[in-house]
């Protein structure tokens, strides 16, 4: 080379001149100036508590809560644990309907507000500016007062505006519904091998659609076979009530483990995740010409997933409890299935109720025979829901609006019907843009519900309330609030993300 | 040492970079003396643009040292805030800053972080649009200006921090056939006035007329190096002669 | 024309004519354009038709108490506000009304709207009205009510049609003396209005006050210029929040002895802060960075020795400004700047602790806010203060140091992973936990703290989107003149990402006030509760719940869907903007 310049010996910089120095101190030092907050918080909030004659301890989950909730599986529940069951399940009984409702009147009202028929449009446009403009709580507040104010006084001989299928009164709407019966669940076996075997045959008659060039009619086709599996379910379900025995060797065998030997293999677990996150990092910067220089970053990355690893399998070795309550959860749960089935069980997997009136003393009731929203399950159900439509009525419009008008302009160009062009070309387009924020309203949703608490309606946060107005245990109460709302908010994320990368590969 | 270099501004010893697993650039030596114009050419990916960001240390190398004025690039806080005071750069998107003004682009780094007052700076500004031939602009924002002017104000821009070395990146990539002159025009009268400029560039004729030296890189390194006319005449190196073959048929 | 120089043969010729499309036409072509639409046209006009007869009914019910709310203006504009002070409160709506007129002034209101928009709207109010009116009439509405609907109707649209006839050609008025007109209209109403006494002359002077100040602000707009305008209009309105919540509506009484024991050396503190970064400045950044440890070092330390509040906060604020003194005030001009915003700063911030720790002189119910006021104390305190931490936490989560990224990433979620009424449980029931006890804030400054942690974090995914927006070449550019992080941030990286997310900041501040509703929950007199328990429960106004919702309702909805249409605005301004 031409060029080869000597260099005088290099230099280290002074440590308060190194800018990795300073980077990471400064890091570390404000992670231990909020850890220092933090402790010094706690401790405080403990001393305070132990003057006050309480403790941070988990005696409420078990002790007898002594409150009345006003609906749910266990109105008066024996232990905190019950109670909160019951709230979490009222919660997700909102929630779950509530998406599936918002979803439906959003998309129409959405697709309404595009529409040519001046009418629809106009209405659609001052339903979803009235109702995003109003604060979800002032609305929840207001339909269970009309509920609970203008809706029929509830008599004995009340039938309500439709006899025989919806009942309404001030002490609720009950409809009409096919309840599950005791056998559902073997029919419900049925039902899922049905669904698999239906999204089988659409795939097949896909690919022979393609294959011959002829429409087979792959959707008529898999809602037959679907239908197939229903109808001979119905019939032959006693038979599915084989599988509760598989239930009840797996609940045996998970029982007859000892807990230390989960403990090991899931600290072994935490452990190989740890290492195999590290192996594979360090694989990737792996070339030909051997190991990359890593950088501070990368050592801080593989120094974390490798404390992360080795603390999981600590606190799994330190805390038999955790794997303890994860063991019985899976027993329970095992044992649930297993009542669920039993061979050659027979009856009708889904029996209609009716609405009905009930007088068990001096005032009627709404007897529990048809599907009833009590006043603040009514309240709590149409202000999320239609709070809710109100902004997916706006998301939908923006998706489909979000494809350019040079794309119908090509299906046009290429022969597509207006059916076909919004099928194949329009909708998996506005779907992908609609997806995100779609889920986003969800999330909403269910945190939502959390407004039960304004009109008494036992959910998570007024089971929560009761609970610490009853004990104190305030911090105890907040900390299951989190858990409980971070995991739902965790998991629909995850399932928006898993349907999102989906859209998107089969866009790309 | 062994050429009796007279000056050297930039030294590059044995410099190593990686993204990920890809190793960017697989340990180059070279220096460029003061006042020295140094075209670097290549195929893209070759790492003649992580070259020369490594320079001013908008890229970190990992391994081998680089000498910069005398300042050594370490991760020394101080080494690098002056090693960016004398080094000015001008990218292939120019990357103006689109919420101030031409006039406000040019006088902010010199308020800022050469602590002129704000009269000092927008003489000097003033002066340096005049250079460049855009005087009437100044009071205009990015987006109002043609290709050409925004890549010209980003050369008087790096110019008004008064840098010892000038780095183009590709600076006529992203230009329209008939605004690469005016660009290429600046940067000729700038190596005139005894400025080092190291440049990346595929404008051969540049390359030609103004430089002292063109160095083409290759797979991260450096295949080839020497003054344009033994360069283009001879070149020794078979990749050499495959490149200038593809670049010089059209 | 043009033809001249080349005459080419074809002249151009005029458009043809449209002819006027009638009404009948616009009916088929909206209404009845295929059979579908028909159908669906017919059935909506039925279900539209029943839901007005539905609300007449209701609204014209003889069980409907309507006439409750007059009297109980004042229980929901500040709820429990003694009313032998409620002088305190027009004058806080005074030096809002002062604002905005004043910034009227210096925002421009050259809006022009064309008057054929106007004429529209007023036969499209007689249209409503009149079918209203018809309507009414299958309704328990008393006849009275029937024939102002009816015949009002008629009149209105009457003038609308007649004057649609008049002015065919497009002329326009300015938006501001459309304002001023409705404006006139509006407080001659208030004079007929049967609110609670007294109520008549504040609203008249604070319509007057607009006014007066527009055109103060016009004439003051004459010797300032247009940049320097706007920062003193934006200095008033961030430092009229603390003045009239703090100071004006708290009436506080301040104990000079108890203050005599520091006040002398937050003084000293304050007037010793321009020979600090003058020294910063000057030194070399290895002093300077000496100098400003040994200051962040003292202030952490009074935090753990018993200092008195105010010189903690001062002497944190002065190590910060300590802390900026080498990006941001090296050059002369900047230092200046600096040390005037210190002094500014500094006494601002020893106002508020004195206006702070006074204890009211005003005869309380144990709390002094309530109603819209509160309402508004919590949206626009709360916007106010997550903005900052919401920047934070933003440039915290697209920050290149791991750690920082870390801690912002788990507040983020886990705060958006939560409701709001957790939050407001947590700020209620645990921050008095944390504190020794028998210390315990006011139910409003923990709702507030908690709504502003709660929109901290949907304001940082917010900024963090403009953030990301901002390309990758802006920070290289500013990297390679020599800037250092800070003044990247500051002068660069933020200013752009900030100018992309207004309208997501808009909305996120909507969101805000809505959400406010929901301290009601917790116990706090806000609006929300004032219509639904506090009003309601008054012997005198029983069963009006559902009439006092629909007002609540009416209220925020008016508040939100302005802002929204406000902030369509700015969006489309701003779009026109960005070049």
């Amino acid at each position: 080379m031409a060029n080869r310049p000597s260099l005088a010996s290099p230099t280290r910089p002074p440590l308060w001149r190194n800018a990795t120095f300073l980077k990471w101190a400064a890091q570390i030092g404000v992670l231990f100036g909020v850890l220092a907050l933090g402790s010094v918080l706690v401790g405080e909030a403990m001393a305070n508590m132990r003057a006050q004659g309480l403790s941070l301890d988990w005696d409420l989950l078990t002790d007898p809560p002594g409150i009345q909730l006003g609906e749910g599986i266990f109105i008066k529940p024996s232990t905190g644990m019950e109670a909160f069951y019951t709230g979490a399940v009222n919660m997700l009984r909102v929630a779950l309907s509530g998406i599936v409702a918002a979803t439906v009147v959003g998309a129409m009202v959405g697709i309404a507000r595009l529409s040519s028929n001046w009418l629809a449009s106009r209405l659609a446009t001052v339903f979803v500016e009235t109702l995003r403009n109003i604060p979800v709580l002032v609305q929840v507040v207001f339909w269970f007062f009309l509920a609970s104010t203008l809706f029929p006084v509830l008599e004995e001989d009340s039938s309500g505006p439709i006899p025989g299928v919806l009942l309404v009164s001030r002490k609720g709407v009950s409809f009409a519904w096919p309840f599950p019966q005791e056998t559902f669940w073997q029919w419900g076996a049925f039902l899922v091998v049905g669904l698999l075997t239906a999204r089988w045959a659409y795939r097949t008659r896909m690919r022979r659609a393609e294959e011959l060039g002829e429409d087979t009619r792959p959707l008529t086709w898999a809602l037959l076979v679907f239908l197939a599996w229903a109808v001979v379910g119905w019939f032959a379900h006693p038979l599915a009530g084989a599988i509760g025995w598989l239930f009840m060797l797996l609940g045996a065998s998970v029982g007859a483990i000892p807990v230390v030997v989960y403990q090991v293999l899931l600290a072994l677990v935490s452990l190989y995740l740890g290492w195999r996150w590290i192996h594979r990092f360090l694989e990737s910067r792996r070339s030909p010409a051997g190991l990359a220089k890593l950088t501070d970053d990368d050592y801080f990355r593989m120094i974390l997933a490798g404390a992360l690893g080795a603390g999981g399998a600590a606190v799994l070795m330190l805390l038999p409890a955790a794997t303890e309550v994860g063991t019985n959860v899976v027993q329970y749960l095992l044992e649930f299935c297993d009542q669920k089935f039993e061979f050659l069980r027979s009856g009708a997997p889904l029996a209609i109720g009716t609405p009905s009136v009930d007088v068990p003393g001096r005032f009627p009731q709404i007897a529990s025979t048809g599907l009833t929203m009590t006043p603040s399950f009514f309240g709590i159900w149409m202000g999320v829901t239609l709070y809710t439509a109100s902004f997916i009525a706006e998301i939908v419009r923006g998706g489909i609006l979000s494809v350019p008008k040079g794309q119908s302009e090509a299906g046009y160009a290429l022969g597509l019907r207006r059916g076909q062009l919004l099928r194949m070309v329009i909708l998996p387009q506005a779907f992908r843009v609609i997806l995100p924020p779609l889920g986003n309203q969800y999330l909403n949703l269910s945190k939502n519900t959390s407004l039960g608490i304004a009109v008494a309606f036992p959910e998570m946060v007024q089971v929560g309330q009761t609970m610490f107005n009853q004990t104190g245990d305030t911090i105890q109460v907040i900390l299951i609030w989190m858990a409980f709302y971070l995991s739902i908010s965790l998991l629909i994320s995850v399932l928006i993300n898993y349907y999102n990368r989906r859209t998107q590969l089969v866009e790309r | 040492m062994e050429n009796g270099a007279a000056n050297p501004i930039i030294v590059c010893e044995n410099v190593k970079k990686w993204f990920g697993d890809f190793q960017a650039l697989r340990g180059v030596t070279t220096s460029v003396e003061e006042g020295e114009v140094v075209v670097v050419i290549g195929p893209s990916g070759s790492g003649k643009s992580t070259f020369i960001r490594c320079i001013n240390r908008l890229e970190q190398h990992q391994e081998g040292r680089i000498v910069v004025a005398g300042i050594e690039l370490t991760s020394d806080v101080r080494n690098i805030e002056r090693i960016r005071s004398e080094v000015g750069m001008v990218f292939q998107q120019f990357n103006l800053f689109p919420h101030l003004t031409v006039m406000q682009n040019i006088t902010l780094a010199q308020v800022w972080v050469r602590k002129r007052s704000r009269s000092d700076a927008e003489q000097r500004a003033m002066a340096l649009l005049e250079r460049v031939g855009i005087p009437e602009q100044a009071a205009k924002y990015p987006g109002q200006l043609s290709g050409g002017q925004q890549q010209r104000v980003a050369i008087a821009r790096s110019l008004a921090m008064d840098p010892k070395i000038m780095l183009f990146d590709e600076p006529t990539s992203a230009l329209d056939p008939e605004m690469i002159k005016e660009v290429l025009e600046v940067m000729q009268e700038l190596a005139g006035t005894g400025m080092t400029i190291v440049a990346v560039t595929h404008e051969m004729g540049f390359a030609r007329e103004v430089a002292n030296r063109i160095v083409l890189f290759d797979e991260g390194q450096i295949v080839e190096e020497g003054p344009p006319s033994e360069f283009f005449a001879n070149p020794r190196h078979p990749r050499t002669k495959m490149f200038l073959s593809q670049i010089l048929s059209h | 024309m043009s033809a001249e120089s080349f005459d080419l043969p074809l002249p151009p010729e005029p458009p043809p004519k449209v002819s006027r499309i009638g009404w009948l036409d616009w009916v088929r072509k909206n209404l009845f354009n295929s059979v579908f639409n028909g159908t669906l046209t017919a059935v909506l006009t039925a279900g539209l038709l029943l839901l007005i007869l539905a609300v007449l009914r209701f609204v014209f019910s003889p069980d409907r108490r309507w006439e409750v709310m007059p009297p109980n203006a004042a229980n929901y504009v500040v709820e429990a506000y003694p009313r032998e002070d409620l002088f305190n409160m027009w004058l806080s709506l005074w030096i809002v009304a002062a604002l905005a007129g004043f910034s009227t002034a210096s925002w421009g209101m050259r809006g022009q709207v064309s008057v054929i928009k106007v004429v529209a709207a007023v036969r499209a109010i007689g249209a409503t009205a009149l079918v209203v009116g018809v309507l009414s009439l299958w309704s328990p509405a008393g006849s009275a009510t029937q024939t102002v609907l009816v015949f009002g109707g008629v009149a209105l649209f009457g003038v609308g049609v007649g004057a649609m006839r008049l002015v065919r050609e497009e002329r326009e008025v300015s938006v501001a003396r459309v304002l001023a007109i409705v404006g006139a209209l509006l407080v001659g109403l208030v004079w007929y209005m049967p609110l609670e006494s007294g109520t008549t002359w504040p609203l008249t002077i604070t319509a007057l006050v607009v006014a007066a100040f527009h055109w103060v602000g016009k004439l003051v707009g004459q010797w300032l210029s247009d940049r320097l305008m706007k920062r003193v209009v934006t200095i008033l309105w961030v430092l009229s929040f603390p003045v009239i919540y703090l100071h004006i509506q708290r009436n506080p009484s301040l104990v000079w002895e108890e203050v005599t024991s520091w006040l002398p050396w937050a003084g000293l503190l304050i007037a010793a802060g321009p020979a600090v970064i003058w020294i910063v400045s000057r030194a070399g950044r290895e002093q300077a960075a000496g100098v400003n440890f040994l200051l962040g070092a003292v202030a952490i330390y009074s935090w753990v020795i018993q200092w008195p509040m105010a010189i903690r906060v001062l002497f944190l604020l002065l190590t910060l400004f300590s802390l900026a003194t080498p990006t941001f005030a090296a050059s002369p001009r900047a230092r200046r700047a600096f040390y005037w915003t210190w002094l500014a700063g500094g006494v601002c911030t020893l106002y508020l602790f004195l206006a702070g720790i006074g204890s009211t002189d005003l005869a309380t119910r144990g709390h002094f806010l309530g109603g819209i006021n509160l309402t508004i104390l919590l949206a626009v305190g709360g916007t106010a203060l997550s903005f900052p931490l919401g920047v934070m936490l933003a440039l915290g989560r697209t920050s290149s140091m791991p750690i920082f990224r870390i801690l912002s990433i788990v507040y983020i979620e886990v705060v958006r992973g939560v409701p709001l009424i957790t939050v407001l449980f947590f700020g209620d029931k645990v921050i008095p936990r944390f504190l020794p006890p028998g210390l315990d804030f006011a139910g409003e400054a923990k709702a507030l703290l908690a709504i502003t942690a709660f929109s901290a974090a949907y304001l940082a995914e917010n900024v963090r989107g403009g953030l990301q927006a901002v390309s990758k070449g802006q920070t290289e550019a500013s990297r390679a003149l020599g800037m250092t992080t800070a003044q990247m941030t500051m002068l660069i990286t933020l200013p752009q990402a900030l100018r992309v997310v207004i309208p997501a900041l808009v909305g996120q501040a909507i969101a805000l006030f809505k959400d406010t509703s929901l301290v009601a929950i917790i116990g706090l007199a806000d609006f929300l509760r004032v219509a639904r328990d506090i009003v309601p429960n008054q012997p005198d106004s029983l069963g009006s719940i559902l009439e006092n919702l629909l007002l609540a309702a009416l209220v925020y909805w008016i508040f939100a869907f302005s802002f929204s249409r406000a902030s369509l605005r700015l969006e489309k301004r701003l779009g026109v903007g960005t070049r």
